[in-house]
């Protein structure tokens, strides 16, 4: 009695995917016996599937049951018992499937595999001091990765799956107790909101995500690193772990978070504040210095000390540029720079910085194209955006637009500018959570964890701005 | 189309810097700046020679190197009044003038004989001159002075302004600055004092006039020097009513505890059976004043404590052996040092009381403390200015070595 | 306008930074010339006059924590009347900003800026305030609460380097009593502040215990104004009435510090965001007493009617600078008066009709 036509049904399948060239079956005949396995070669692993089934089949003596199939002669990965309408997912996330013409049940193995690679240090956030490993392209060593960190079965793993053609498997990762029902519950109603056809990074789970998709500013937090992963979530917040992406994303967000750095707390908490306040510090320089240089150039020159003045009016002297046109010289100049050394292999990245610096920037000195102040203004503002490279893109946005207005309409453009900015982020809200949070409003526990930091002692409570189901970490 | 015009119009934002990038940006992309729209002036000279106004600019040019040596040069422009003068400067300089950094006036004696309040005030009020500008005068014209600073600054790499500055910090002690005169000229009294610094014909000039004729001609003011000795002049009402050489300004100074290092020399002191001139220098100052009615008669009563220094024992026999660092200050010394100091405070009273310039505050001093006995008392004068005249100073020196 | 509520540290800031107003720049100066040093009393007399506002403020509040003024008057008075009132204070605010804005206007053309440039200031100042009015009272209090300590601090700056200059004691108690009052009359206007709080009265969250807190604040404010009096007054003398920019003057004049140049840097900047949140902040008063007259209007609508009016009254007032300037004539002392004095008699008897109804329930 033959349950399944094995061979017709291999027909249909090779046709349902297009013959492609990795759709793969073997047969197992013996006594009128046959099994069919039924495989994408390109991600399985083909030893395990010699050694662990056909090996055992093989020398498997007595008639097969699907029990003894099942439970005696596969000895690998999970092994479970399908619907005939699943065959096609199952192949397609990684699995054997067996059909036999002696029963009606189905078996499917899960053999996946793919070429990793091995948890290594990104390089976006680089530690002196601390755990190296970052998150990979694979979501089971992902999610791993915080196992290991998080050894408590609060650890809440909950997987949706997002995009019609990529079925990518999107985790929502939370501790139970913790985190924020509301917060939750948001993003799971976002995520299953999402009608694309495909989801190849995490980048693109996060404008669904965000309230204000069009803004210039990020409101989801990003990270590459499992160690910082598992600290936000014992915050209380809310990760996404996206597969085949290295970037594990956090709500809610709030700016201050871009200020904190995983080197922060590896290291004595009087440095980590002197360091926050010299990245903030960076921050405003980098903001708003070439835009205020334009505009004492252009409207205040009274406001300059006059033996600078008198620097700026000698080296201006003779340019072919006036001050507005020479600084948005310099700052094309070095986008332009940046945006080559960055594509550029790294082996040619030393003609660039010959190139940018001596060339460029030195001859365009001598040759009286531009100015040394200028130089340097515009020079210390692009280095200063380095002080938070997660905020680099946005500042460089800013940077512009300060530098118009700045030389459009002088300092009370810039102080508007600046107020205006600061509005605008104040009223962003980040799944509840305030922006600007804890300085605006000021949530003075969460002051703790600000630009002055406490010692890790002083950690008794979690952090009120992501409004935690439960405050104390104890 | 549409929908982009939707979506700016969305964010109205964007609108209002599309309005900047169309009305402003264009205007300031233009603009060469401030530094270069305007002549920057680092003093200015107001003079007045026969109802004609000369002012003045010490302007700085810039010059395309990288040495950092301000190269300056003097703009003058003239008109009847110092408004039109400033308009003819900007036309000679065809620039705007910008007065911000302007950190020395200089008027000179002529101006000083009419209310120079007038000539200042529209520097100060209109072309934004900034009020902590050094006020002084000279006593040749102010444009000989500037240009003669300029030499100054070639040779010594001495500016104006530093050398006043020394001035201000050591020998008028009170502030000369426009500001500084306004407070005097506001007050009751109406009498404020500013520095002055004089021109002299120099030495080396003559000699050079001498070989080489044209050439000093050319150059007029290359024979002048400036010659700082360290005077004052005293206004009332705004108009120069007196010179005070550095001896009255050092009696003057006298009630001023930040004025300090003034060396007070007495003659014929007897130390071993010789005789020696000594100089002492003021290294610290108490003073305590009092105000009060006796009789009806206002009574200033001054107690300085000064901390004296030895600093120079000039004499016939072995001088420089005595050592001035551990020189008793006995009776003799004591004595003759309050009869010098006391000489020195009555000379410049004497001025003031002169010219009746209240420059001390003597009047505010009696208002603040006696006020009920000082307005009767003023009320029976004719004038508030005869009270100085009326004040019976008693003043009481205690000298301690330092 | 439906806003989310603020804190009471939030509502403490916005008191001072309303305290403040045309207080640090011209109002010295202008009291100056009427009643000399003395104005040191006159802005202690009227601030502690001022603090009589908060313990209505407050039991006003407790009697009627998630209420509207306008809902309160009504109810305890007549409809009439609290229409009335906020037509008066619509006209207030509405002053308030022009006040303020054309002494910093002044401000600007004199010291930062060195030609005149309205255009400039009206398009750097406008967008912010109607941006600010969309986004609600809690966005721009927590902007506010953000930069108060950068400000406080540049406000302390100023002070503190103002010292290092000769100073002499003001000379006091030199003004007799009719000219004393009659310049306290003149400038009413520029006090009476703290009716912004009535007008936000059912938007700040106040806690047990938290009312201390904006006692605390005022008061802090109200020091940092004196104190900024005295130090001008000793500063200056007799010619405390040439300098119009108080704040930004005591700088001007005080020893200078090579290195940096001129520290008055510092003066603009803090002046400057002190200006825009004082007109972001009187501008929410306006357009919340507006929106509260006629209840039906959008909010879009009403930032435009504002932004129509201001631009009309500063057109028409802009050439007569000392109507707006010198706040002593025709309009303002009226206004200062009814802020001062009627307004809270107003509230008085409301507290008072209001215990008398729950004593009658209790009985």
């Amino acid at each position: 009695m033959s349950y399944f036509n094995v061979y017709k049904i291999i027909q249909e399948l090779k046709i349902e995917f297009n013959e492609s060239i990795d759709f793969s079956y073997r047969f197992y005949k013996k006594d009128g016996q046959i099994i069919a396995f039924i495989y994408l070669k390109s991600i399985i692993d083909q030893n395990l599937l010699s050694n662990s089934i056909y090996y055992p089949i093989q020398t498997f003596q007595q008639m097969f049951s699907f029990d003894d199939l099942k439970d005696k002669i596969i000895k690998c990965g999970d092994v479970k018992e399908v619907k005939f309408s699943d065959v096609v997912k199952e192949i397609l996330d990684g699995k054997v499937v067996l059909i036999t013409n002696f029963t009606k049940k189905i078996l499917s193995v899960d053999l996946y595999k793919f070429p990793t690679r091995t948890p290594t240090e990104p390089p976006t956030s680089p530690v002196i001091q601390g755990p190296r490993e970052g998150f990979v392209e694979d979501l089971q060593t992902n999610i791993t990765l915080l196992r290991r960190r998080l050894k408590t079965k609060d650890l809440i793993l909950k997987t949706l799956r997002v995009g019609s053609q990529t079925q990518t498997k999107v985790v929502i990762v939370y501790l139970k107790g913790v985190a924020n029902k509301k917060i939750i519950e948001e993003v799971n109603k976002k995520i299953s909101n999402i009608k694309t056809d495909g989801i190849i990074d995490a980048y693109y789970i996060l404008s669904y995500l965000e309230d204000r998709p069009n803004s210039l500013f990020k409101q989801i937090g990003n990270s590459e690193k499992p160690d910082i992963i598992s600290s936000k979530l014992l915050e209380g917040k809310v990760a996404i772990i996206v597969d085949n992406s290295p970037i594990v994303l956090t709500v809610p967000f709030i700016l201050i978070e871009d200020l904190q750095n995983s080197n922060d707390y590896y290291t004595n908490h009087h440095y980590s504040s002197f360091v926050r306040i010299i990245r903030l510090l960076g921050l405003m320089v980098a903001l708003i210095s070439p835009g205020f240089y334009l505009a004492l150039q252009i409207y205040h020159y009274n406001i300059l000390p006059l033996n600078f003045l008198i620097t700026i009016a000698d080296t201006t002297q003779g340019l072919p540029f006036t001050p507005f046109l020479e600084i948005l010289f310099i700052f094309f100049l070095f986008q332009i720079l940046y945006e080559v050394s960055l594509r550029l292999p790294s082996y040619l990245g030393l003609a660039t910085s010959v190139v940018g610096a001596l060339i460029l920037g030195d001859t365009g000195v001598k040759a009286g194209l531009i100015s040394p102040p200028g130089v340097i203004i515009v020079a210390l503002a692009k280095i200063a955006l380095y002080t938070i490279p997660e905020q680099s893109s946005q500042i460089t946005i800013l940077q512009a637009i300060f530098i118009i207005l700045g030389g459009s309409l002088g300092l009370a453009g810039i102080v508007a500018g600046m107020v205006y900015l600061l509005n605008y982020l104040n009223s962003i809200d980040s799944f509840g959570t305030p922006y600007l949070a804890p300085y605006s409003p000021r949530i003075e526990d969460d002051l703790k964890d600000g630009l002055l930091t406490h010692s890790v002692l002083d950690f008794k409570k979690r952090p009120k701005s992501f409004s935690p189901n439960k405050e104390n970490r104890v | 189309m549409k929908e982009n015009i939707k979506k700016i119009f969305h964010n109205p934002m964007l609108i209002v810097f599309i309005l900047i990038l169309i009305f402003f940006t264009p205007l300031s992309i233009y603009s060469p700046g401030e530094n270069r729209n305007r002549g920057i002036v680092t003093a200015i000279g107001i003079d007045k020679n026969n109802q004609e106004i000369e002012i003045s600019l010490l302007t700085f040019i810039p010059t395309a190197n990288q040495t950092y040596k301000v190269k300056s040069s003097i703009i003058s422009g003239k008109g009847t009044t110092v408004a039109e003068a400033v308009y003819d400067a900007q036309l000679q300089m065809g620039r705007k003038i910008g007065l911000a950094h302007a950190k020395t006036t200089i008027v000179n004696e002529e101006l000083l004989s009419e209310d120079v309040s007038m000539y200042v005030d529209y520097l100060s009020r209109v072309a934004s001159l900034p009020e902590n500008t050094v006020f002084i005068s000279t006593n040749n014209t102010a444009k000989e002075l500037l240009e003669t600073s300029q030499s100054l600054e070639n040779e010594l790499g001495l500016k104006l302004e530093q050398l006043v500055g020394f001035n201000a910090n050591n020998i008028y002690v009170t502030d000369t600055s426009l500001e500084a005169f306004y407070k005097g000229y506001f007050s009751e009294v109406k009498s404020s004092i500013i520095g002055s610094i004089s021109l002299e014909e120099s030495d080396k000039g003559s000699n050079q006039e001498e070989t080489n004729v044209d050439d000093s001609k050319e150059n007029s003011s290359s024979n002048k020097k400036i010659s700082n000795k360290g005077e004052a002049v005293l206004l009332k009402d705004g108009k120069m009513v007196a010179k005070l050489n550095i001896d009255q300004l050092n009696g003057i100074n006298l009630l001023n505890t930040r004025a300090l290092n003034q060396i007070i020399t007495i003659d014929n002191v007897k130390l071993n059976d010789d005789l020696y001139t000594l100089n002492y220098r003021i290294k610290n100052k108490n003073i305590f004043s009092n105000t009060n009615f006796e009789n009806d008669i206002p009574i200033y009563t001054i107690q300085l404590k000064l901390g004296m220094e030895l600093v120079e024992i000039n004499g016939l026999h072995d001088a420089i052996k005595m050592n001035t660092e551990f020189s008793e200050i006995n009776e003799e010394i004591q004595n003759k040092l309050d009869i010098e100091i006391k000489k020195q405070f009555t000379n410049a009273l004497n001025v003031l009381k002169e010219n009746k310039t209240d420059v001390l505050g003597i009047n505010e001093k009696f208002f603040r403390e006696n006020r009920i006995m000082y307005l009767k008392y003023i009320e029976n004068l004719e004038n508030i200015d005869d009270f100085l005249d009326k004040v019976n100073f008693k003043l009481n020196v205690i000298i301690q070595p330092d | 306008m439906i806003d989310k509520k603020i804190s009471v540290r939030q509502a403490g800031i916005l008191i001072i930074i309303c305290l403040m107003a045309n207080k640090i720049l011209l109002l010295p100066s202008l009291m100056f010339q009427q009643i000399k040093s003395d104005s040191i009393f006159a802005i202690i007399l009227m601030f502690s006059l001022d603090l009589i506002f908060l313990p209505i403020f407050l039991k006003l509040k407790s009697l009627y924590p998630n209420e509207k003024l306008i809902e309160i008057i009504s109810k305890k008075m007549s409809k009439i009347v609290a229409k009335i009132i906020y037509i008066i204070f619509a006209i207030y605010f509405i002053f308030k900003v022009l006040l303020v804005f054309s002494i910093t206007y002044v401000y600007f053309k004199q010291q930062i800026y060195q030609d005149e440039f309205l255009w400039l200031i009206i398009i750097s100042c406008l967008p912010v305030i109607n941006h600010a009015l969309t986004v609600g009272l809690r966005a721009f209090s927590r902007t506010i609460e953000l930069l108060f300590s950068i400000v406080i601090v540049g406000f302390i700056l100023c002070l503190a380097f103002s010292l290092f200059t000769e100073m002499s004691m003001p000379i006091l108690f030199v003004s007799d009593i009719k000219s004393f009052f009659s310049s306290i009359y003149k400038h009413a206007f520029s006090f009476g502040d703290y009716l912004f709080l009535f007008v936000i009265i059912d938007k700040i969250d106040i806690k047990k215990g938290d009312s201390k807190k904006l006692y605390e604040y005022s008061i802090f404010g109200m020091i940092l104004v004196i104190l900024l009096f005295i130090i001008f007054f000793s500063k200056y003398q007799v010619t405390a009435f040439m300098h119009n920019n108080a704040l930004a003057d005591i700088l001007v004049f005080s020893i200078q510090f090579n290195a940096i140049g001129r520290l008055d840097i510092i003066a603009m900047l803090t002046i400057m965001s002190i200006t825009l949140f004082q007109l972001e902040i009187f501008a929410y008063g306006f357009c919340d007493s507006f929106i509260n007259l006629f209840p039906k209007l959008n909010k879009f609508v009403v930032i435009l009617f504002f932004d129509l009016l201001f631009a009309l009254l500063y057109y028409f007032s802009i050439g007569k600078y000392e109507i707006l300037v010198n706040t002593s004539h025709y309009w303002s002392p009226m206004l200062g008066i009814f802020v001062n004095y009627v307004f809270p008699i107003i509230c008085l008897i409301i507290i008072a009709l209001s215990r008398r109804r729950k004593n009658e329930r209790k009985y």
